[in-house]
């Protein structure tokens, strides 16, 4: 799991709407260091572990607070850029910018959801919530996309606007300064678009009568972030929708438990997460009557933290 | 995997002494382990009893169900827009989508059907709006026109919910698809947050730049829309109301929909209101206006958000009292042969579909059958439909 989104993030547009990358999008934001879901996942290896120990929470804790840290230095070097960029777009007169900005502005949103995603993360799990609070990390990245879509709309909206009535000029050499500062400071994530606009700026400063690209660019930009979210809004609808999660081969597991002695039959068999990289299981095995239930158990929750690496685990025993 | 198709309802009235068919694993046994399971869940007491006791046909059970096929074609096609699939594949999707629909629309609940109506309605103005916005160059219409496309594309998420959630439960969705109503219905909620807060920073512009933006053509458009989302509100008005017991995962879908036409016709009846003010010659009446619909519209969405949002944080259930829950866990620690619960999960899939996890210590060498049987009794009552019981030995 963490290889892929390890991937995902080192493409393109890695928008920092990729909330529950948002640990890789800190570590690319600020140096290499290992992932906060690879640390969850390492200390909660054992049977015994439920996901709001003790001993969990103080190590996730230390992490978390250095994640927290680097996130809000992020947010404020954003909404200092946005400022900037704010200013220079309505001075250039130039939409790409300002388009731009509106999309640092849904990173900063995206950012202060993270924040409030991983300080949710270290409230400890209630009788009510008994599950702790994982799952807000992707209510906010659900959040987040919506928003991404809407501001999206917006810009197509006021592109096609503009492209209808007709714009004013676009200053050329500014857009270039501007977005050559962003492509500095904005690093991976949305070095393509900066690049992009200072493409459009550039050729705009050499041939002014083709302000139409600025309106391109918005569309294009506008086309690439909805295509970088889909990815993300299935993920987020397969978690939400107590789907198995992809990683599991939960054939391969069923027929694994049922070739473990004693086991007769394996059913009511569901495997979901809380959130990505969080699995749990739940199902009822039937064993022979004669069995001792204790060894088969054993077996069975070995079995399945060893092959399949689910830790968190309800096995139900039943005698045929 | 290979799906087959459903047609026969007997499936799932299969009774439970075919147990040769549990070693094998092709996807009809499959099905027949998850049937089996939902009636196990009900405690394992009577199994033959109940099996006899159901109707051979299920009332939830349309006579013609949609074949699993088509939606797992659309599903990996409609989704996976790095545009994998060829042209033809697009072509034929296309055509799996407007049968589906056609087969949706024949089979449909009455809800369904309204649900489309409104819908089509809704994209007829706002298609009419947009054409004449951009023949005449009006920019207001123009705006008014993507606010209601967005709003259509939600209402066609939630039908597109109402569909999908009568598929039985498969491989890849264990608790079945009647959550996707409980989705439809958070991300209707979200976005009538986001309406009530951009009407917030309309106003604010509206204060600060102190002009009126809304040109009286747009009066024609709000009286339309209004008019339109009336008859949604007519269609949906057995939920028109604030605070709802939600019972069934239709009833948050449903709840949203109606929410969602009510707070767009407070909008239109507000943009009516301000202008008519304003032609009084009263001042600021624009800000008002948006201000007082905005703070309506957050006010009425604000319980569903928190119900739905609720359901997915995998909070225990609204309706099950914490006591309740510390009576069963008394109950069950005062038997003799338990030591201790170590965990005791409760969330809800869909309202009214409570699953259970619970983990005890007990004393080792003694018969489970019975425990199992005392827990499942005591959280039956409580209306835990699914309970998975592992029971540690000492």
């Amino acid at each position: 799991m963490e290889s892929q989104t390890q991937h995902e993030c080192n493409n393109k547009q890695c928008d920092s709407v990729e909330i529950h990358h948002h640990y890789h999008h800190v570590v690319e934001i600020s140096s290499g260091e290992a992932s906060l879901v690879g640390a969850i996942k390492k200390t909660c290896g054992e049977a015994s572990c439920g996901f709001s120990d003790d001993k969990t929470i103080s190590r996730d804790a230390a992490e978390r607070k250095a994640s927290m840290r680097k996130l809000l230095v992020a947010v404020v070097l954003c909404v200092l850029f946005i400022t900037v960029e704010v200013v220079g777009g309505i001075k250039a007169n130039s939409l790409a910018i300002l388009t731009d900005a509106a999309h640092l502005l849904s990173d900063v949103a995206a950012f202060a959801i993270s924040l409030f995603s991983l300080w949710a993360l270290g409230w400890k799990a209630t009788p009510r919530q008994s599950y702790g609070f994982f799952r807000i990390e992707i209510l906010g990245a659900l959040f987040s996309v919506q928003m991404i879509w809407l501001l999206a709309g917006i810009l197509v909206y006021e592109a096609i606007a503009r492209l209808h009535n007709g714009s004013g000029e676009v200053e050329g050499s500014l857009m270039f300064i501007v977005s050559a500062f962003g492509a500095y400071l904005h690093a991976l994530g949305d070095l393509i678009q900066s690049i992009g606009v200072m493409i459009g700026g550039a050729i705009i400063w050499y041939k002014p009568e083709w302000k139409i690209i600025d309106l391109i660019c918005t569309l294009v930009f506008s086309v690439i972030v909805l295509g970088t979210t889909v990815k993300m809004l299935r993920n987020i609808l397969e978690v939400l929708m107590e789907s198995t999660p992809s990683e599991v081969d939960a054939t391969k597991l069923e027929k694994g438990v049922c070739e473990i002695e004693d086991v007769v039959a394996v059913h009511e068999l569901h495997i979901w997460s809380i959130t990505l990289g969080k699995i749990l299981l739940a199902c009822h095995v039937k064993i022979r009557q004669e069995a001792d239930g204790d060894i088969v158990l054993d077996k069975v929750i070995d079995y399945i933290i060893k092959e399949h690496n689910i830790s968190h685990v309800t096995i139900q025993i039943e005698r045929q | 995997m290979e799906r087959s198709i459903s047609f026969n309802p007997r499936f799932d009235n299969e009774f439970p002494n075919e147990r040769s068919s549990d070693i094998g694993y092709s996807a009809n046994d499959r099905r027949l382990a998850y049937s089996r399971s939902f009636q196990q869940s009900h405690g394992p007491r009577t199994p033959a009893v109940t099996e006899a006791a159901k109707p051979y046909l299920d009332r939830t059970v349309s006579s013609i169900d949609m074949p699993p096929e088509i939606y797992a074609v659309d599903g990996n096609d409609v989704f996976s827009g790095e545009g994998k699939a060829a042209a033809a594949g697009k072509v034929s999707v296309l055509l799996h989508m407007v049968w589906e629909i056609y087969g949706v629309l024949r089979n449909g609940n009455r809800q369904i059907k309204r649900l489309f109506l409104l819908i089509s309605l809704n994209v007829a103005y706002s298609t009419t709006e947009l054409l004449i916005g951009l023949l005449t160059g009006r920019v207001g219409l123009v705006s008014d026109a993507f606010h209601l496309t967005f709003g259509c594309g939600l209402l066609t998420f939630s039908l597109f919910a109402m569909a999908t959630s009568r598929k039985k439960p498969d491989h890849a969705y264990s608790y079945g698809y009647k959550r996707l109503e409980v989705l439809a219905a958070f991300t209707n909620a979200l976005f009538l947050m986001f309406m009530s807060f951009s009407l917030a920073v309309e106003a604010l512009h509206a204060f600060i730049q102190d002009e009126s933006e809304h040109k009286h053509y747009l009066i024609v458009s709000a009286v339309t829309n209004l008019l339109v989302n009336l008859i949604g509100v007519w269609f949906f008005r057995h939920y028109a109301r604030v605070n709802i017991a939600y019972r069934k995962a239709e009833d948050m879908n449903y709840h949203s929909v109606c929410l969602h036409v009510i707070a767009d016709s407070i909008r239109s009846a507000g943009l009516i209101l301000a202008s008519w003010l304003l032609s009084l010659g009263v001042e600021n009446a624009e800000v008002l206006c948006l201000g007082l619909v905005s703070v309506t519209v957050f006010m009425l969405v604000m319980p569903l958000f928190k119900a739905t949002g609720g359901v997915l944080l995998q909070m225990a259930p609204p309706n099950i009292p914490s006591s309740a829950l510390n009576k069963c866990l008394r109950q069950i620690t005062s038997r003799e042969d338990v030591m201790e619960v170590l965990q005791a999960r409760f969330w809800e899939v869909v309202p009214g579909h409570t699953v259970g996890s619970l983990r005890l210590q007990v004393k080792s060498g003694i018969d489970e059958r019975p425990l199992l049987q005392y827990v499942y009794d005591v959280y039956h009552d409580l209306g835990v439909q699914d309970l998975t019981l592992q029971t540690d030995y000492t």
